[in-house]
């Protein structure tokens, strides 16, 4: 993951992420929207979310059991930030395209 | 046994999006057959032709729903609208567990396949992979999404018999209604054209490889420069239903599927085997009650393989002789494979329709080891009562189907 993107960026990126692979438009991603209720991802649109954002900040997160308790479109902001600040290793050369 | 008849019809294919554009394309004698750009990087493979369907307006169905779906199953969820709308039955009459959905291929996505097999197998990783690969890849994609997203809770089952998995899908759908198991059936095919697909038929020598340059003039059935068949790709649904229900509910209906028949040559995997061919077509007719001198009219399976195209013109030839007219739609649509059935037989209802029989396109001088039955080389005036429709795939599986117009 890059450790020089800023929240803004990160926040960005993750809507991109809900824009393309979900199809959600721009305007409904607000942090207080429920990924499930409000948004209307369901358990198979987490392993593609994990997927999306594994490639997206290059990342490996698949087991981390802190995606079990996001709720929210926020939290999906927080969990990246954390993902940072934790100066995840970057698995750059796992994810060479 | 109950009667079984066809209500509905609906069709993607490289002539257009709906059916009367399959048939408006073929009765103006057009192609859809062309140079498939970018499969020259694939090394070893020879044909470079094919005949691709438009895919559009996908994004009419839901996210959630078409998350699931590659090409061949967004064609056959558009094809099954068409079918049910044409029927008109509305989605709440098929949601009874009364009504099924039977639909083959001969594989589940290729594009999805080769997409799933290109992420993993680089780094042997498993993670990079999406959960909807596996729904876009597994043989009853098709099946499974149009009963998803049609809401259908009867049979579903998804036939898998490469070039005659359509058809057996109608037979199967004809058999369980007249089981009694069930009261309406969306039966059909879907295919999606892919580099790999083509390729699989290059190794074997089955392609057409001599006309990259010309692509308009190949397929050839039956002709004496048919070098292979084409890649094609679509969706062909029918609307199999009880005849009473139909009857009761005055619905348009196109024919009653009289009789079928299904069986393997057990002899080769590729080589169509000419016994075994003449023992389906005589078994179909035999389970409709009608004897050679009854069809009026032969849908051929006619690929334009050097070796199939023979072996079905001798088995024509000892079981109808020269009298009934023969055609093969291949050179207007190419091969579609496992939807060929389902396109092909939507097509001849048109032709027992109109009364025209529609000519096998780029079938310009009848090869000699395909003479001795009756070939249609340009549109034939005719009033067709009754009609086979053939499928013969590799592992050596045959199928034929007799339909009968029922007349007012």
């Amino acid at each position: 993951m890059k450790q020089d993107m800023t929240e803004q960026e990160i926040i960005a990126a993750v809507n991109e992420v809900f824009q393309e692979d979900f199809e959600i438009e721009r305007e409904r991603l607000l942090p207080e929207m429920n990924i499930f209720e409000d948004l209307e991802l369901d358990s198979l649109d987490i392993v593609d979310l994990v997927v999306a954002m594994q490639k997206k900040f290059k990342v490996r997160v698949r087991d981390d059991e802190r995606i079990k308790s996001i709720r929210t479109l926020g939290d999906v902001y927080q969990f990246v930030l954390m993902l940072k600040n934790e100066g995840v290793t970057p698995a750059a050369q796992h994810w060479k395209e | 046994m109950n009667r079984v008849v066809i209500s509905g019809v609906g069709a993607v294919s490289a002539l257009g999006s709906d059916v009367p554009s399959l048939v408006t394309g073929i009765e103006q004698g057009r192609s859809a057959v062309r140079y498939m750009e970018g499969w020259n990087q694939y090394v070893g493979l020879r044909s470079l032709v094919g005949a691709p369907a438009e895919l559009k307006n996908e994004k009419a169905i839901p996210r959630k729903s078409r998350r699931s779906m590659g090409r061949m199953s967004i064609f056959a969820v558009q094809a099954a609208e068409q079918a049910l709308a044409d029927a008109g039955l509305e989605r709440e009459e098929i949601g009874s567990g009364r009504a099924g959905c039977i639909i083959g291929s001969t594989m589940g996505g290729a594009e999805s396949l080769n997409e799933t097999f290109e992420t993993m197998l680089p780094e042997k990783d498993l993670s990079r992979l999406t959960a909807m690969k596996f729904f876009q890849c597994v043989p009853h994609t098709a099946a499974m999404n149009v009963a998803q997203y049609l809401g259908i809770t009867g049979c579903v089952m998804a036939t898998s018999a490469a070039c005659a998995s359509s058809l057996q899908a109608i037979g199967t759908g004809y058999d369980i209604i007249r089981l009694g198991k069930q009261d309406v059936v969306l039966c059909g095919g879907s295919e999606e054209l892919h580099p790999t697909v083509t390729a699989s038929f290059d190794l074997l020598l089955a392609t057409s490889c001599g006309y990259n340059d010309d692509p308009q003039r190949t397929p050839r059935p039956f002709d004496s420069k048919r070098d292979g068949l084409v890649c094609g790709e679509g969706c062909g649904i029918l609307l199999l239903e009880e005849y009473g229900r139909a009857l009761s509910r005055k619905a348009r209906v196109y024919a009653e599927v009289v009789g079928y028949n299904t069986a393997a040559s057990g002899d080769h995997v590729s080589e169509s085997n000419r016994e075994s061919i003449v023992l389906c077509l005589r078994e179909a007719m035999a389970s409709a009650g009608v004897s050679p001198r009854d069809i009026g009219y032969i849908n051929a399976h006619g690929t334009a393989t050097v070796h199939g195209d023979k072996v079905e013109a001798q088995a024509i030839r000892e079981v109808f002789g020269d009298t009934v007219p023969v055609s093969s739609l291949k050179g207007y649509v190419g091969h579609t494979l496992g939807a060929s059935g389902a396109l092909e037989l939507i097509v001849s209802l048109a032709m027992m329709e109109k009364g025209v029989i529609y000519p096998t396109l780029n079938l310009e001088s009848v090869g000699e080891d395909c003479q001795g039955i009756h070939h249609v080389m340009k549109p034939l005036a005719r009033d067709i009562r009754v009609m086979i429709k053939n499928c013969f795939a590799f592992g050596g599986i045959n199928a034929a189907l007799v339909c009968k117009r029922v007349e007012p």
